[in-house]
């Protein structure tokens, strides 16, 4: 009997020094005991944006180790002065025909997607508007941006190439791209790695298979193994805009 | 006999209480973990922490984009000394330098607006539901860039990250992907072009600005500035299935490249 109030005695002790300690454990984490209160979007906040950041740092940090291996390519080697001409009219060769890809500037050839929208074939029920059954602006736009998010890596809509000032907006009966007005049947065409972007499109729920199963637009897919994606057609203009100098700039950093 | 359930039902009861201390620590523990993630009282320490840990990738990235555009100028000179007395280079680097400010890899400056968007503030009727409302309908942003585009804006970017060509904006799991950089709220929309063409034109009736403010209670403040900085794209471009249709090539007289000048660069972009 007596043993066992000892025994009982020692297993509250030892309890309580377990509690003691988990509590401590919980205390520590706080250091000086301070709270504030903060709403979990500021820390969604905070963790996102700390995640953009690094991502960001990465790839500036890989863009200089590219711009640095340029630099010792040309002037390293100790190669004769026609041979370092020629490797350096290469490189801006390669440079030219890349940013001009890039830029929308030069037309584009690969494998990849076409993609057919056009209004709806059938009568409308009675609680939808005549709007329901028809290609919107917005329309375009999301399948444009599902496009870019799989990867596409140059599209034209009915001829148009997209390129950054793109703009796609409903007027009246056309929808106009670029500046210039298109009428339906919509013809996206997009190079790029094709199942991915037609798996983005028609996969279940995805914009596409909504648009033509639920609003029942025409919306076909067909793959392309060779494609040609024209250049942008529309003279740039910068009235506003001017590069930042460099050199100033990187000093008053 | 008579002992044997007087004991164990002392036992019962000392073990009893054992678990109800030992279950209010576990749970006072684990309640004080979870407002780490979930947000409410924290210890401050540990906001302090988000925060310096921000400042100081923000600070290392300012310190790389330095360190990038000093690499370049390096390179620009090394070039420049190459190019001087070269017909077909000076047309081929005038001409790079026109595609790499059309493809947003420049740093621009010029006036503008700056479009600040984020989410409504809870109030007793309306206290959200916990998602962030602009994240969730992020196709309105997509929209307004689309309409600062049709007001003739020329370079856009949204919390840094420059709309390109290949910009996408989707919602990826909690965050919203721009260039395929996680964001969050509050959305930093800075353009540039005409800023009173582009204040009317989202600003107008029934448009999307009205739409954001009414509909979703959204806060959207407008502001025209003289002068804003737009950094270049800084993500990294691959093309691993396109390839130029016409690309420009090197001049077929190798003796003289110069004296072919014209021959490669003009008919590059078809």
């Amino acid at each position: 009997m007596k043993q066992g109030k000892k025994k009982r005695a020692l297993l509250v002790i030892f309890c309580f020094a377990v509690c003691f300690a988990l509590i401590l454990v919980t205390q520590t984490n706080i250091t000086d005991g301070k709270y504030v209160y903060v709403s979990s979007s500021v820390l969604d906040y905070y963790e996102t944006t700390i995640a953009g950041e690094q991502q960001e740092l990465d790839n500036i940090q890989s863009l200089i180790r590219e711009t640095e291996a340029k630099i010792e390519g040309m002037i390293s080697e100790d190669m004769s002065e026609e041979d370092a001409h020629e490797a350096f009219q290469n490189s801006l060769i390669s440079d030219v025909n890349f940013y001009g890809m890039a830029s929308g500037e030069m037309a584009v050839r690969g494998p990849g997607i076409t993609v057919t929208i056009d209004d709806s074939q059938r009568e409308i029920y009675f609680w939808e508007s005549p709007n329901d059954v028809i290609v919107h602006d917005q329309d375009l736009l999301l399948v444009l941006n599902e496009l870019k998010l799989a990867g596409a890596e140059a599209i034209s809509i009915n001829g148009q190439r997209i390129v950054d000032e793109t703009s796609i907006s409903c007027s009246g009966y056309t929808v106009s791209i670029n500046g210039r007005n298109y009428a339906r049947p919509f013809v996206i065409r997009a190079v790029g790695d094709g199942a991915r972007m037609s798996a983005a499109l028609l996969g279940p729920g995805c914009y596409g298979t909504i648009l033509r199963d639920y609003y029942g637009l025409i919306f076909e897919v067909s793959f392309d193994s060779d494609m040609i994606i024209p250049a942008y057609s529309e003279n740039r203009t910068y009235d506003y805009l001017e590069p930042v100098d460099t050199v100033k700039e990187g000093e008053s950093n | 006999m008579e002992r044997k359930p007087k004991k164990s039902i002392g036992g019962a009861i000392v073990i009893g209480i054992l678990a109800v201390v030992v279950g209010l620590c576990i749970s006072v523990q684990i309640s004080s973990n979870q407002s780490d993630t979930v947000g409410g009282l924290i210890p401050s320490v540990q906001v302090n922490d988000l925060e310096t840990q921000l400042k100081n990738l923000r600070m290392e990235k300012e310190a790389a984009v330095q360190a990038l555009l000093d690499t370049e100028a390096r390179l620009a000179e090394i070039e420049a000394d190459r190019i001087s007395d070269d017909a077909f280079l000076q047309t081929l680097s005038s001409e790079l330098e026109k595609y790499k400010m059309s493809a947003g890899v420049v740093d621009v400056k010029g006036p503008g607006i700056v479009i600040t968007i984020d989410d409504p503030i809870p109030t007793e009727e309306n206290p959200g539901d916990g998602y962030s409302t602009i994240m969730v309908h992020s196709d309105l942003m997509l929209s307004l860039v689309n309409k600062l585009k049709e007001a003739g804006a020329e370079a856009i970017s949204i919390n840094g990250n420059r709309i390109v060509a290949n910009t996408e904006i989707s919602l990826a799991g909690s965050n919203v992907n721009i260039n395929g950089n996680p964001t969050a709220p509050p959305y930093i929309i800075s353009a540039i072009g005409d800023p009173e063409t582009m204040e009317s034109a989202i600003t107008i009736r029934y448009g999307i600005v009205e739409l954001m403010r009414g509909t979703y209670a959204l806060q959207v403040n407008i502001a025209k500035q003289e002068e804003i900085t737009i950094t270049r794209y800084s993500g990294i471009i691959t093309f691993r299935y396109a390839t130029p249709y016409a690309p420009v090539e090197a001049p077929v007289t190798e003796e003289d490249p110069s004296a072919e000048g014209e021959g490669g660069t003009g008919e590059g972009e078809e």
